[in-house]
């Protein structure tokens, strides 16, 4: 378990470095694993999959309240994503002094089934910066947080890892914006020909197709 | 290296008879301007009687595109001021109006994400659609094996602002933009936030636009404020120079904007902040229009 690092804990983990202040809150546009992870590392939260059924009635004269008390809101992938939601986020990026706009990441898009893509994180961290016209802090891929987070926490520099992905946007530039090795697998939404195009400007040091590839392929001996 | 030229800083008005008779067109934004939420702002409607009275053209521009043209011109009437429904020129119009000007095909059809307004004008302007309030009730299962299917022959997405919003509409959206081949992806407007009410502002347009322009990562064509598309739509229509025109608006980045991108005069009011506690005599003149802005600036400032 200790091998693991999702966005979902990157965002916690990231409040505890700034060491964010255990009575402020953090308003989640996100799913479970975000608020498990708050609640593990012990921060007070609001939000998640109960507000997706909450709706706005604009009648003349209706005032939506915000707690004041968020310091933070965290943005991440959500199925039950709605306009109260984005306007909750929004009155408390807009009007708590220093309240933190941090996404778990931007993907575009992400494998929820295995027969289509489905729109990502991306698309939620879109509405609120839309909104607020304020840049999240990412967590997630590319951003090196998890990276840094993770040679500490083993005590190892970033030239001693290989980082392995199917994505050149999130998978291959954290790496070389980790500054470790980068190594392509083709297995997932990366084509030969995607990686070839003369409009990709993100190159891994190495490809190959899947990574079953590592017991198989040894150069001939001479 | 010459360092970049500051912008001129705007001028108090000060002689409004002169900015009056300087142009032949006045365009005037809905919220803020005209009114707050659903509250007429005051001293308006006799501010539009003088400019008329000038023989001046009145034109309304909003990038709320929640109404088509013919509901905002009920708004107008049940604030009791006399405006002609071809006076008006709502971002659900211009969405309609322009995919009229590039001929998209009465056999494509449009999905909207967005409300009733951009639906009318659509269904008036003879186009197909799909979506719309409707779709804000449609949950996602998202089970192994479950596919999402889309209309092939969606050509265009419109977005615009959307209360209904929800990641069913993302995703078709989204399906339909990467998916189909030259589908567009339109937007009515980025206003970050919108008077919906007058007691707070809300997450406008720009939120909708921002959530499919994060998962598809294409950028939107914008038909609204500030693009200039419905200001050289209303300059053909009237036959008229946009140097003859002065666009009047609460807003920088998307009333001041769209003005000095379209080359016409601008004049910012102060009254989308600030309610304005007066109001103008039934007699007003050129010089009570110029004070009762200046007096605007005045409260501003204190």
């Amino acid at each position: 378990r200790e091998e693991i690092f999702a966005s979902s804990f990157a965002a916690a983990a990231y409040l505890q470095s700034i060491d964010f202040p255990k009575d402020k809150k953090v308003y989640v546009i996100g799913e479970e694993g975000i608020l498990k992870e708050l609640e593990l590392a012990g921060f007070q939260y609001l939000g998640g999959p109960t507000d997706g059924d909450k709706k706005i009635e604009l009648k003349p004269g209706f005032y939506m309240e915000h707690d004041k008390d968020v310091g933070a809101v965290v943005v991440g992938f959500d199925r039950y994503f709605n306009y109260y939601k984005v306007q909750y986020g929004t009155l408390c990026i807009r009007e708590n002094p220093g309240c933190l706009f941090i996404a778990t990441n931007r993907d575009a898009v992400t494998h929820l089934t295995d027969a289509q893509e489905w729109a990502g994180g991306g698309s939620m961290v879109g509405a609120v910066l839309g909104s607020t016209k304020q840049e999240p802090l990412v967590v997630g891929k590319p951003s090196t947080f998890m990276m840094d987070y993770l040679a500490k926490k083993f005590g190892i520099t970033t030239s001693q890892i290989c980082m392995v992905g199917d994505r050149l946007d999130t998978d291959v530039l954290f790496g070389q914006n980790g500054g470790c090795k980068t190594l392509l697998v083709l297995s997932g939404v990366t084509s030969e020909q995607m990686l070839q195009s003369p409009d990709n400007k993100i190159q891994p040091d190495f490809y190959t197709n899947q990574i079953s590839d590592f017991l198989t392929l040894k150069t001939a001996a001479v | 290296m010459a360092a970049a030229a500051a912008a001129v800083p705007a001028a108090k008005l000060e002689d409004a008879e002169a900015l009056i008779d300087s142009v032949e067109t006045f365009i005037f934004d809905c919220d803020g301007v005209i009114w707050k939420g659903d509250k007429l702002i005051d001293g308006v409607p006799e501010t539009l009687d003088l400019l008329r009275s000038k023989g001046k053209r009145l034109v309304f521009v909003t990038n709320n595109s929640t109404k088509s043209r013919k509901q905002y011109g009920k708004k107008f009437e049940t604030l009791g001021l006399s405006v002609n429904e071809e006076e008006i020129f709502a971002s659900s119009f211009a969405a309609a109006a322009y995919l009229q000007s590039i001929d998209f095909p009465k056999d494509k059809k449009v999905y909207v994400i967005g409300e009733e307004g951009i639906l009318k004008e659509l269904e008036l302007a003879g186009f197909q659609y799909l979506g719309g309030p409707t779709d804000g009730d449609k949950k996602i299962e998202l089970k192994p094996g479950f596919y999402m299917e889309h209309d092939k022959d969606v050509g265009a997405v419109v977005v615009g602002f959307d209360r209904y919003f929800n990641y069913y509409k993302v995703q078709y959206g989204t399906l339909c933009i990467r998916e189909n081949p030259g589908c567009l992806f339109i937007a009515t407007n980025r206003d970050a936030v919108t008077h919906l009410t007058d007691a707070q502002e809300w997450a406008g347009g720009g939120s909708m636009v921002g959530a499919v322009l994060g998962s598809t990562k294409q950028e939107p064509l914008v038909v609204g404020k500030p693009s200039t598309f419905m200001m050289d739509y209303l300059a053909k229509k009237f036959g008229i120079t946009t140097s003859q025109i002065c666009m009047v608006g609460d807003r920088l980045d998307t009333d001041v904007l769209f003005g000095q991108n379209g080359g016409c005069k601008t004049l910012l009011v102060l009254s989308g902040i600030l309610i304005i506690p007066f109001t103008l005599n039934s007699s007003a003149s050129s010089a009570e229009f110029a004070s009762a802005l200046t007096l605007a600036g005045c409260l501003l400032q204190v």
